[in-house]
């Protein structure tokens, strides 16, 4: 009884990932292979969102609400928003005459890499061990405990890169009239 | 369920991203192609995490969703700010590295 | 004292040099004169003490000064050597240079550079010391160097002109040619005698050690250098543009000494020579044929120096007859006599030309006798000598020589030298009848001449007139007093007295004859030669003899060297690097397409390298 229900269980997983893995690459190609900006961010942004679905289907929720939260609600929508500023027009969109033939050639010469590493991560640990590891309070724990000085730089990381992005953006001959 | 479709997603992710980083111009592709790349290797540090029962795989890919965070942060004031020098976010039009020819 | 006698002039030059480099300014003239005058007087009394000295009975003076080199058996002195020969030699040659110093420092009085002519001057003397008392063939090949090079910077002296340059060039070249032939001479010699001592002294006593074909080879070798110093066909060329030095430097370097120095290294080698008949004939042939060729084109000539070199050339060609026939003694009993008259007349004719503000062409002299009176006495008596009129010192001389070729029964040597004797009293009086009895076609203006100029002319006139007397044969009664003295291997000639006083009549004759169409030609009016025939036109340009060498030597070089400058260098050898630079210009400019600026293309690139290797990775860890 309780290996059908687990038998079941692994086969709606099965169908839960194929789903979000077609979301996922397709989203991934809208976004390499679309001309418009905005296309490509919506590709993006159904890859994050898929993403986020694969980090709840690997039982690990903070990061998944993470994913969510930072990835999707931030990041994407920070692109999403530049993307508008910017607001681009068709004919400043720069002219890829040679796109596919680009994408086919680096495609092939990618492959061989994609193979490598596929290949080189099925050496590693092929079943998932049966313990629930990834509870937030256990990785609540961890980031305040053992990676409480990661966490900290990364703060300061985070700190830095908004500044920086300040004064990159600040516009250097409004300075001068100022 | 095994590991070996995710490893196989991870790869594919990885790839998709490098593809979308050497055959596109737009900054914008270009720079999302990297988040690409980043976030398939998140994923792959969830699913370890899951594989080994050990937690310490989701801390490090909590910190590198940090990571990307401050990444988008810069890399968006770079694109706004090279926009605005020369109006384009076509990647080849910054070519000052090459000897001739400057834009 | 042949130290101090060598080392002297050395001295004072070197003094007179460093006084004149500190400052170049004309002045210090009482300096130099007394300097530069005075060691070759000095010089003139030791020399002629020394000559005492054998005079009563010594051998052979020796010095040695240091010795220079010293391994194993080759061992070369400092040394000098002085016996009857190299004492007649230095006599003259110090009395003679020493009027021709006195001259100069009346004709160079008014020079920039009189400290630098002095020293010049002096340098040659030293020079030509140095090779005479050399008591090796090494020390008297540096001073067959040294005399080589103080002509050629005597010659360049003017060098604000570059015709003066190019004649310098070309003596020193020229005598390059010969001295190529000198060393190989030397060396052969040395080599030959192997190591058995290398004095003339020692050489004559082992003379016998070296087979006869390597003697010839050095004989021959040898006289290729006398060729050249001495002005003989083929090496002539460069004595007639000698000239463009200062006169007191034709007189003294390119009349009376230097010149002579070839016949003087064939008597000091007679020791060789006296064994190789045949070498000597060759000699003998060579300087019949210059004396015959100089005496044919200073016929021609109009410029005063001009004729006078090729008439130096003619009496050189007379020697070598003397000395290839072995008659030594006479050779240079012709050379002591000719220093006399020739370093007379090449005075003179300074004397004229300084007296004419620099005119050189005698057609556009005429009627000096009257304002240059002791000129021309002087040059009357050393034309006549050098004509070989009696009892002025060139018939005795000469006289000599053509007896000698008469008893070597070599007749066609006899011919060519009679008629060069008739031509020389030909020419001779050509130039002086122009001179100084020809109505001048335009009034001339005429300098008066420094005493210093003109003294001197006295002296050698005096010498001129009866330096003869020294070498009268027997058959005119003398006792041949410098052949005695000299005591060289002559071959012995066997001659009646008679046929004595037949060719010496038929000489006189000769001369007279020449004399006389010389004064029908140009006594009244002188008029330059004019290229009308083919044969004058052959003799005016001196048998196109420099035309033909450019042709010969000149011409395939600039060929030879145009050809690789304008092809070979820049056609071949700049065309294999230029192919190489273009090369690594296309490389480079391949290479430089890849760097284009553009990250995504080294993107590309790294991404290249890395699927190589995973390619590489996946073929040899077997991943499939």
């Amino acid at each position: 009884m309780a290996k059908r229900a687990v038998v079941q269980n692994n086969m709606l997983e099965l169908i839960i990932f194929s789903i979000l893995t077609l979301f996922m690459l397709s989203g991934a190609i809208v976004m390499i292979t679309s001309k418009q900006t905005l296309f490509s961010a919506f590709g993006f942004l159904i890859t994050m969102v898929g993403l986020a679905g694969m980090f709840a289907l690997l039982d690990s929720r903070f990061l998944a609400i993470a994913q969510i939260m930072v990835s999707i609600g931030a990041v994407v929508v920070l692109s999403l928003l530049t993307i508008l500023t910017i607001n681009a027009r068709e004919s400043n969109l720069p002219d890829e005459p040679n796109k596919y033939k680009w994408m086919v050639f680096s495609s092939l010469l990618i492959a061989p890499i994609t193979f490598l590493l596929y290949k080189s991560l099925l050496t590693l640990n092929s079943n998932f061990s049966d313990m629930p590891t990834s509870t937030s309070k256990v990785v609540g724990e961890l980031l305040f405990s053992q990676w409480v000085l990661p966490f900290e730089i990364v703060s300061i990381l985070l700190l830095t890169a908004m500044l920086g992005a300040i004064i990159i953006v600040k516009d250097p001959r409004k300075k001068e009239e100022v | 369920m095994s590991p070996d479709l995710f490893y196989l997603l991870v790869s594919l992710l990885f790839s998709i991203g490098l593809v979308g980083l050497l055959s596109r111009k737009n900054l914008f592709v270009i720079y999302m192609s990297i988040e690409l790349m980043l976030s398939s290797v998140n994923l792959l540090l969830a699913t370890l995490s899951k594989v080994l029962g050990d937690a310490n795989g989701s801390v490090m890919a909590l910190l590198i969703i940090a990571i990307i965070a401050a990444e988008a942060a810069l890399f968006l004031a770079m694109i706004i700010h090279l926009y605005k020098e020369i109006r384009t976010i076509d990647a080849d039009e910054f070519n000052q590295l090459s000897e001739a020819e400057q834009c | 004292m042949l130290n101090i006698i060598v080392i002297l002039p050395f001295l004072s030059a070197f003094i007179m040099a460093v006084v004149y480099l500190s400052n170049t300014k004309p002045q210090r003239y009482f300096f130099y004169t007394l300097i530069g005058v005075g060691s070759p007087t000095i010089i003139t009394i030791l020399s002629l003490l020394s000559a005492y000295e054998l005079l009563n009975g010594a051998p052979t003076i020796h010095t040695t000064l240091l010795t220079w080199i010293n391994i194993g058996e080759f061992n070369i002195d400092i040394s000098f050597m002085a016996d009857k020969l190299s004492v007649v030699m230095i006599s003259f040659i110090t009395f003679i240079a020493t009027f021709i110093h006195i001259y100069a420092a009346g004709y160079m009085k008014d020079d920039e550079a009189y400290g630098k002519f002095f020293s010049y001057f002096n340098l040659f003397i030293g020079s030509m010391l140095l090779l005479v008392l050399a008591d090796n063939p090494i020390m008297m090949f540096i001073g067959w160097e040294l005399v080589g090079l103080s002509s050629y910077l005597l010659i360049g002296f003017y060098h604000t002109e570059s015709q003066n340059i190019t004649a310098a060039n070309k003596a020193f070249i020229l005598n390059r040619v010969g001295d190529f032939g000198f060393i190989m001479g030397i060396a052969l010699l040395f080599v030959s005698l192997e190591g058995t001592g290398f004095t003339f002294s020692s050489i004559k006593e082992n003379i016998s050690l070296i087979p006869l074909d390597t003697l010839n080879l050095i004989g021959i070798f040898l006289f290729v250098g006398a060729m050249g110093k001495s002005a003989q066909i083929p090496l002539y060329v460069w004595l007639p543009d000698a000239m463009a030095g200062p006169t007191p430097v034709s007189a003294l370097i390119h009349a009376a000494t230097m010149v002579t120095a070839g016949v003087y290294m064939v008597a000091r080698y007679s020791f060789i020579y006296e064994e190789l008949p045949d070498v000597g004939l060759f000699i003998a042939y060579i300087g019949a044929f210059s004396a015959l060729l100089a005496a044919i084109i200073a016929s021609y000539q109009s410029d005063i120096k001009k004729i006078l070199a090729y008439s130096t050339m003619s009496q050189l060609g007379y020697m070598f007859i003397a000395v290839g026939l072995g008659a030594y003694s006479s050779g240079i009993f012709h050379v002591f006599t000719h220093a006399f008259f020739k370093a007379l007349l090449f005075m003179g004719a300074g004397g004229i030309i300084i007296a004419l503000h620099h005119e050189q062409n005698i057609f556009k002299m005429g009627g000096l006798k009257k304002q240059l009176k002791l000129v021309y006495i002087t040059m009357f008596i050393a034309t006549l000598a050098i004509s070989g009129i009696p009892p002025f010192a060139g018939f005795f001389s000469k006289d000599a020589i053509l007896m000698t070729t008469y008893a070597s029964e070599h007749y066609l040597i006899w011919i060519m030298a009679t008629f060069t004797a008739g031509l020389t009293a030909f020419y001779m009086f050509r130039l002086f009848f122009s001179v100084f009895h020809a109505t001048p076609k335009e009034p001339l203006s005429v300098h008066s001449l420094d005493k210093s100029i003109t003294y001197p002319l006295i002296v050698l006139a005096f010498g001129s007139a009866t330096a003869g007397f020294l070498g009268v044969n027997a058959a005119y009664g003398g006792d041949a007093l410098i052949n005695n003295f000299l005591a060289l291997p002559d071959r012995l000639t066997h001659i009646s007295h008679s046929t004595e006083y037949l060719l010496g009549g038929l000489n006189v004759l000769l001369a007279l004859s020449g004399m006389l169409l010389a004064y029908k030609m140009f006594a009244a009016t002188a008029n330059e030669p004019i290229e009308n025939t083919f044969f004058s036109k052959l003799i005016i340009n001196k048998f196109y003899v420099d035309e033909f060498y450019v042709m010969l030597i000149v011409k395939p070089i600039h060929l030879s060297s145009h050809l690789i400058a304008n092809f070979i260098d820049p056609k071949i050898i700049d065309g294999f690097i230029s192919i190489q630079i273009n090369t690594y210009t296309k490389v480079a400019v391949l290479f430089s397409k890849l760097q284009n600026g553009q990250v995504r293309y080294y993107a590309l690139y790294i991404l290249t390298g890395l699927s190589l290797m995973s390619c590489y990775m996946i073929y040899k860890l077997g991943v499939i």
